[in-house]
């Protein structure tokens, strides 16, 4: 049976405008996007809290930082293509180093922006994020939890990266909890631990030969060590899947609190091989292409399966 | 007028005085950003001294200008003199490039072209109050500063003063070889801003420029035409003193002698 699909954005865009009706601390600070983040309605109930930067996104990013700094919450929207990437280093000193409160929004990040090609498929900005000092990191599962991640970055005080995408996508729950360095176990198992963030995890559900432990690492910065540990004592296998780089990424990040940890495991990993991607009708045509479709993660769980512990 | 005349004086006396600072500091450090931080020293002196700054909000763009800064800062006494001699050494308040860790400072910059934006952020978000930016004339080679002229002129930010440390000088040469800034003024007029063109070692041009900007409906330029290394012979207008490496001690003792004289000169007993 077909997932029940829902807009990562949308819910976002949503969540936000909501919001902002009591918290008046709330600002968006856009380049241009206000559509495609559903902000529309905010720009139209709050003009003085909606502040348009053009297609300016170096620009967008330390006013923002400035805007902070006068005590608000500040929304900075763009796509992940745009804004972390090309204002990257406006973000390290504007931003994160002035510790400016910030919350950066990339939509269309990953090979989900299917038909877009190389430029706007972006498969770097979970690892330029995660390497800053100050920002925290975090990609929902389904829109309950982006919903709820949106209630509670408008609580925190510091800069973070909120990672969306652009189709529509398979809506897990109708009340995913949410805490900033909690990873929540989706799905007990027992063979193996299956680790990923964002709509493309969701594919392990249908993954029904092994005893799977799904667990949703949804906050990348910081990790949750203590429930990922917990489960690869038990399975003493990992597999990890994300549309992103592999340098940089989860995988990496897992790779390095494993060694770190002692703990001995079997490691595989599903993500785009340090190359770059294309443009396609429907963006699973390219988790396939790219080795990252349900046949892969059948594929590499068989490995990780057959491989002695 | 934000100082009075009679003051117009002693603000030319305190500017050597800190001249001497800021050269005892790179002597200390054994290294550092001076040639700008010669240039800039009274428009950062003219802002804090000036009265303009009370509950003002004061960025540097410039972050490699920190030394000019931190004599001031040191001198409005924000923290002890004897600190400055710290300036980029480990664990110093005192970055190499200004830190949020120096008492006083509100923007931790270095990277160019960003604190102009961060300056119209604070504009929109603080409508009371006036933000000054201080950014040298190389870093508008930077795209970003051109965004943010646009951003300020939309948002009709007449509370926002760039004054530009217009020294016409860069960290590989001139700007005119490196790449042309041409008539810097003209093309924030085309931006709609208001434009001021000064001496950057005038005060009372300085202050005059200051207080009038300070109530505008446009965003403010204050184009400061400065010398490069300004008050010691040595370093003005020579590029290779955009920063010292080592600073030889015969320079040193040379640079120093000849501050003093001028400071003795400025002296009000002087002569009698």
């Amino acid at each position: 049976m077909e997932p029940n699909l829902t807009s990562l954005r949308q819910a976002f865009g949503r969540t936000l405008t909501e919001l902002a009706k009591t918290h008046k601390d709330i600002y968006v600070v856009n380049a241009d996007l206000k559509s495609s983040l559903y902000l529309t309605d905010f720009a139209k109930k709050y003009p003085r809290r909606f502040i348009e930067c053009g297609v300016a996104e170096a620009n967008a990013a330390a006013v923002a930082a400035g805007l902070a700094k006068t005590g608000k919450v500040v929304f900075l929207t763009s796509f992940a293509c745009f804004s972390p990437a090309i204002n990257w280093a406006v973000i390290k000193q504007s931003v994160c180093l002035n510790d400016a409160n910030v919350k950066i929004i990339g939509s269309h990040a990953g090979l989900m922006s299917a038909d877009l090609g190389a430029t706007h498929q972006m498969l770097e900005d979970v690892a330029l994020m995660r390497s800053l000092p100050n920002m925290e990191v975090f990609a929902p599962l389904d829109s309950s939890e982006c919903q709820q991640m949106v209630k509670v970055l408008v609580r925190s005080h510091h800069p973070a990266y909120l990672r969306l995408v652009r189709p529509p996508s398979p809506q897990y729950s109708s009340s995913l909890p949410f805490t900033i360095g909690k990873s929540v176990v989706l799905q007990k198992g027992k063979d193996i631990t299956v680790c990923g963030y964002g709509p493309i995890l969701t594919q392990a559900f249908s993954l029904k030969k092994f005893s799977l432990e799904i667990i949703n690492c949804s906050s990348l910065k910081p990790l949750d060590p203590k429930t990922i540990l917990r489960s690869l004592k038990k399975t003493k296998r990992l597999l990890v899947i994300e549309d992103h780089q592999r340098n940089g990424g989860l995988g990496e990040a897992l790779a390095h609190l494993l060694l770190s940890s002692g703990l001995k495991v079997k490691f595989r990993h599903l993500s785009v091989r340090d190359t770059f991607g294309q443009s396609a009708a429907d963006y699973r045509q390219l988790w396939n292409y790219y080795g990252l479709g349900p046949a892969h993660l059948l594929e590499a769980a068989r490995a990780l399966m057959s491989q002695k512990l | 007028m934000l100082f009075s005349a009679q003051k117009y004086p002693e603000l030319v006396r305190l500017s050597y005085e800190l001249r001497l600072d800021l050269l005892n500091l790179i002597h200390d450090a054994g290294g550092g950003h001076i040639g700008g931080s010669l240039s800039s020293l009274d428009l950062i002196i003219a802002v804090y001294f000036g009265g303009l700054l009370k509950n003002n909000h004061f960025i540097l763009s410039a972050g490699h200008l920190c030394p000019a800064l931190y004599v001031v800062l040191a001198h409005a006494g924000f923290f002890p003199k004897n600190k400055l001699s710290t300036y980029a050494q480990l664990g110093s308040p005192l970055q190499g490039h200004v830190s949020l860790d120096t008492p006083g400072v509100e923007y931790a910059s270095g990277a160019l072209g960003q604190g102009l934006s961060f300056a119209c952020g604070l504009a929109v978000g603080d409508r009371d109050r006036t933000t000054v930016c201080l950014t040298s004339d190389g870093e508008h080679q930077e795209g970003q500063v051109w965004e943010a002229a646009m951003f300020a002129s939309k948002y009709h930010l007449g509370n926002l003063i760039n004054l530009v440390d217009h020294n016409k000088y860069q960290i590989d040469g001139s700007i005119q070889d490196i790449m042309p800034l041409d008539d810097l003024a003209a093309k924030y007029l085309r931006f709609g801003w208001t434009v001021t063109v000064v001496d950057g070692h005038d005060f009372r041009q300085i202050a005059t420029a200051l207080e009038k900007a300070a109530d505008s409906t446009y965003p403010n330029c204050i184009i400061a035409n400065t010398i490069f290394g300004k008050g010691v012979r040595a370093f003005q207008y020579d590029y290779h003193y955009h920063d010292i490496k080592v600073m030889d001690e015969s320079l040193y003792q040379r640079t120093a002698a000849e501050l003093e004289s001028v400071i003795n000169r400025l002296n009000p007993d002087y002569g009698t």
